[in-house]
């Protein structure tokens, strides 16, 4: 073991911050979407942020003679028969004509916590500046949500569509470490709210999307949905700080933004629990998923294929230490 | 007085992986020590505590050794180059036909390049794109004059333009061809434009042979301290120090690149040619079907599209995991794909003579076995000829190439030039061999032989058509290669006797009789027993 001393040679390994807070939580707008709060004002959960457009398009308008590209524009009444009933985003004006980004009907965009209105940019986004915790992702998919958390699987569990039931109804389900798309299209239809998963693989997002426009552009409509993805495409076991924190939210409202991508807890009474100094786990090869202890370098070692890696030696449970490339490991925080 | 350094630090912080090099000074000379890499966020002083620790314990008596203690490491001086994230570029025309000529263009830049025009997408998703936050900058381009299928919608893009710009004063504004100076462009500007005026540009319209266009793109992403920009800078040093023409190809996290240098005539300066292009990249941010089955085709394995899309997906979010066994092939895999776009999009490039020397660099080639990296760019960057390759193993040409000073950057080049590049061996391409006569083709019949003399000695081999052979030759041994065919062969001109000198590098030697450009089988079965065959020579240890 060559290193300067045990605290330095831990640095090299990849730190993985699991709770991370105060957040600045961002919206996607499209054109065409309708802010409806403005910046510096204080919003509660469940607060309407924005009306957003189902079935967007782009009407030509005669509009005003001169207005600022991004301006809500609403026709005047009584201009019969031009622009009547009209009303959206002003894009650009082109000989004597706007370009009005609009469409119909609007569904509400609904906060998932409290906090306060930083930035609102028309077309593009709002922000949102709270003091809640968040517990960090990689991908969202689907937008925001908001619900009371509920484990039903264990880190590395894989539920199927059977598993998921009425009962849930209202919920973010812990889903462990693999879910597939069948069972995510029930818990939508069931009205699930969102999903908290280890790995979702592309072809699982690809019918996640498909189902959420189909969803989107149906009369009603449908509420809130976000599926948030812990580790990345491929399934793995939720690592055990995360879980430690997802069962210390076990029962409590929670809510899931996309950028950054992270659940929220804006309940400052939880006490969330830390990881162990010295705790690493393995992200891929023969060991993915294993977690044990940092005993130190181990310098450059053989790994499978003739390939010649920095690594580590970590032990795991009672077995004597191992050798594990140094990028296929993680230490949290 | 104060003393000359005699320890070098050269870091190249990539966004995938951090890259540290300690350099000591030896009598008159800088010498590598050691390098090491790992995740972009590592400290890089925790590396250089490393490094120097290993230093030590490897040579007490270094004359470094003062200033390799760690209470003395923060002052060791530090070159370092940073890539920063990459931009988006929005591509704006009035017909599809014209957004391809000009995204063929922004393609061969380090921007990420997004295309929409009036057929393609309705002026709200067009403001959609623009108000995007990672968009840094737009093209509205059309033809001078315009063609008859972009008149139409000159005026209703002006417009736009004119809104994104009031909307977003971060925003660059570039507009070519008849764009310029339209008059809907300036009244949807309106007076007195937020923002610097400097974000508006104007290039002329594409023209075949011109690169005004990319000029101006490459321009706006310029930075001095960023090591893939500076690679230029470096091969036409390298150029001059080895008097050899010189290519270099660079495979990374966001971007990939190809220069093509030569050494200046009569006391002239280098001259080079060079593409830096985010088509280049290890594995784009949202692999599509298209990069997936590009990366498909490189491999031996059985993942199905699906499966590999998840695998590249999890390469993109964390470059550094997963670098052994199944995960080093599919990471090679991948920068042998992106090899094949940078080839695809750089064809004047591939069209010159091979160059004497050939540089693989980038963090995508950091663990790769020496035998796959001569074989992903035989693979790939492709014609008849030899080359000598070399392989910046420390990730040190780039840090080198921010040096603004040639004179300096030539000393430190010129004196780290034997541990900066591992010598990986050199490669023979024929072409056209089996052209006229199938049967040498499929291997019936001899095509002729190879003699090798090497230190005196003479070794002699048949060679068949569409073979791959890698012959051992260590490092630092030259050799002189014959071959001789029965039939007229390419190798810069058509003729049967070739005669080259070689040298030796990790990889050996390479005689590659395979087509020019390689032709591989359309059935994936088959094309992947191909491979795999010509993978077993380059992978050694691999039991598969």
């Amino acid at each position: 073991m060559i290193a300067p001393d045990g605290l330095a040679a831990l640095d090299l390994v990849r730190l993985r911050t699991v709770v991370a807070g105060p957040i600045e939580a961002r919206f996607a707008l499209r054109p065409g979407d309708r802010p409806l709060v403005g910046p510096g004002e204080v919003v509660v959960r469940g607060a309407p942020l924005a009306d957003r457009i189902r079935e967007a398009r782009t009407d030509v308008v005669v509009g005003p003679p001169s207005a600022e590209p991004g301006t809500w524009w609403v026709a005047p009444a009584g201009r019969r028969g031009v622009d009547a009933g009209e009303e959206g985003e002003l894009l650009f004006r082109s000989e004597k004509r706007w370009r009005l980004g609009t469409g119909d009907p609007a569904e509400p965009l609904e906060a998932p916590f409290g906090g306060i209105v930083r930035e609102v940019i028309p077309g593009s986004g709002l922000t949102i500046q709270t003091p809640a915790r968040a517990l960090l992702g990689v991908d969202v998919l689907a937008g925001s949500s908001a619900g009371r958390l509920h484990r039903i699987a264990a880190r590395d569990g894989h539920v199927r569509a059977s598993e998921i039931d009425v009962g849930a109804a209202g919920t973010i389900l812990v889903v462990g470490s693999y879910i597939d798309a069948e069972a995510i299209t029930r818990a939508r239809a069931l009205g699930v709210r969102g999903i908290v998963v280890g790995g979702l693989g592309v072809k699982e997002r690809r019918e996640v999307l498909a189902s959420e426009r189909r969803g989107r552009a149906g009369v009603h409509g449908l509420p809130p949905f976000a599926v948030l993805v812990l580790e990345g495409a491929v399934g793995r076991p939720i690592a055990s700080p995360v879980m430690a924190v997802l069962d210390a939210l076990e029962g409590r409202m929670v809510g899931i933004v996309d950028e950054p991508a992270c659940l929220l807890v804006d309940d400052p009474d939880v006490e969330l629990p830390t990881p162990r100094a010295g705790l690493v786990r393995v992200t891929a090869g023969p060991l993915a998923g294993a977690e044990g202890t940092f005993e130190g370098l181990a310098g450059p070692h053989r790994f499978a294929g003739g390939i010649v890696l920095e690594a580590a030696f970590v032990s795991l449970g009672s077995r004597s230490a191992v050798a594990v490339p140094l990028g296929d490991l993680e230490r949290f925080a | 007085m104060t003393r000359a350094p005699s320890a070098l630090a050269i870091i190249d912080a990539g966004r995938a992986t951090t890259s540290v090099s300690l350099l000591t000074r030896i009598g008159d000379q800088w010498r590598l020590l050691g390098s090491l890499a790992a995740p972009a966020a590592t400290p890089e002083s925790t590396l250089l505590a490393i490094l120097a620790a290993r230093a030590l314990q490897a040579d007490p008596g270094l004359p470094a050794r003062a200033e390799l203690e760690p209470a003395a490491l923060d002052a060791v001086p530090r070159l370092t180059a940073r890539s920063r994230p990459p931009r988006t570029l929005v591509v704006l025309a009035a017909s599809r036909r014209a957004g391809a000529d000009l995204s063929a263009e922004a393609l061969r830049t380090a921007w990420r390049v997004e295309v929409a025009s009036t057929e393609t997408h309705d002026p709200r998703e067009m403001t959609e794109l623009l108000l995007r936050r990672d968009v840094g900058a737009v093209l509205i381009g059309a033809g001078d004059p315009a063609g008859p299928d972009e008149r139409a919608a000159l005026d209703d893009l002006a417009a736009l333009g004119g809104a994104a710009a009031r909307r977003r004063p971060d925003l660059g504004i570039i507009l070519g061809g008849a764009m310029r100076g339209r008059r809907a462009w300036l009244e949807a500007l309106g007076e007195n434009p937020p923002g610097d005026p400097a974000r508006f540009l104007e290039v002329p319209a594409v023209r075949r042979g011109e690169t005004a266009v990319r000029d101006v793109l490459e321009r706006l992403l310029d930075d001095p301290a960023d090591g893939r920009q500076r690679l230029r800078a470096t091969t036409e040093t390298l150029a001059d120090l080895l008097d050899r023409r010189v290519e270099l190809v660079e495979v990374g996290f966001d971007a990939g690149t190809r220069v093509v240098a030569e050494p200046g005539v009569a006391g002239a300066d280098p001259t080079s040619r060079a593409i830096v292009t985010a088509e280049g990249a290890l594995v784009p941010p949202d692999p599509d079907n298209a990069t997936v089955d590009g990366v498909l085709a490189w491999t031996t394995g059985s993942l199905d599209r699906h499966r590999m899309g998840d695998r590249l997906r999890d390469l993109r979010g964390r470059p550094w995991v997963d670098a052994a066994g199944d995960g080093a092939r599919l990471r090679l895999a991948a920068a042998t794909a992106a090899l094949a776009r940078i080839a695809a999009l750089t064809t004047e490039l591939g069209s010159e003579p091979m160059a004497d020397v050939t540089v693989v660099a980038g963090g995508a080639f950091a663990t790769a076995p020496p035998a796959a990296i001569v074989l992903a760019v035989a693979d790939t960057i492709r014609r008849p000829g030899v080359s000598q390759l070399a392989w910046d193993h420390a990730r040190l040409l780039g840090p080198i190439g921010t040096i603004e000073d040639p004179g300096e950057r030539r000393t430190l080049l010129g004196d780290l030039l034997r541990d900066a590049l591992v010598p990986l061996g050199s490669v023979v391409v024929t072409g056209s061999l089996g052209m006229r006569r199938r049967a040498l083709v499929r291997g019936r019949s001899r095509a002729g032989h190879l003699d090798l003399s090497f230190d005196g000695e003479s070794t002699s081999r048949e060679l068949r058509a569409g073979e791959l052979t890698f012959i051992d030759l260590l490092p630092g041994s030259q050799a002189e290669a014959r071959f001789e065919f029965s039939e007229a062969i390419r190798f810069g001109r058509r003729t049967r006797h070739v005669t080259v000198p070689v040298t030796g590098g990790l990889a050996g030697l390479v005689i590659d009789l395979r087509d020019v450009p390689l032709r591989l089988p359309e059935r994936r079965d088959r094309r992947r027993s191909v491979l795999a065959e010509w993978s077993t020579q380059a992978w050694p240890g691999d039991e598969r």
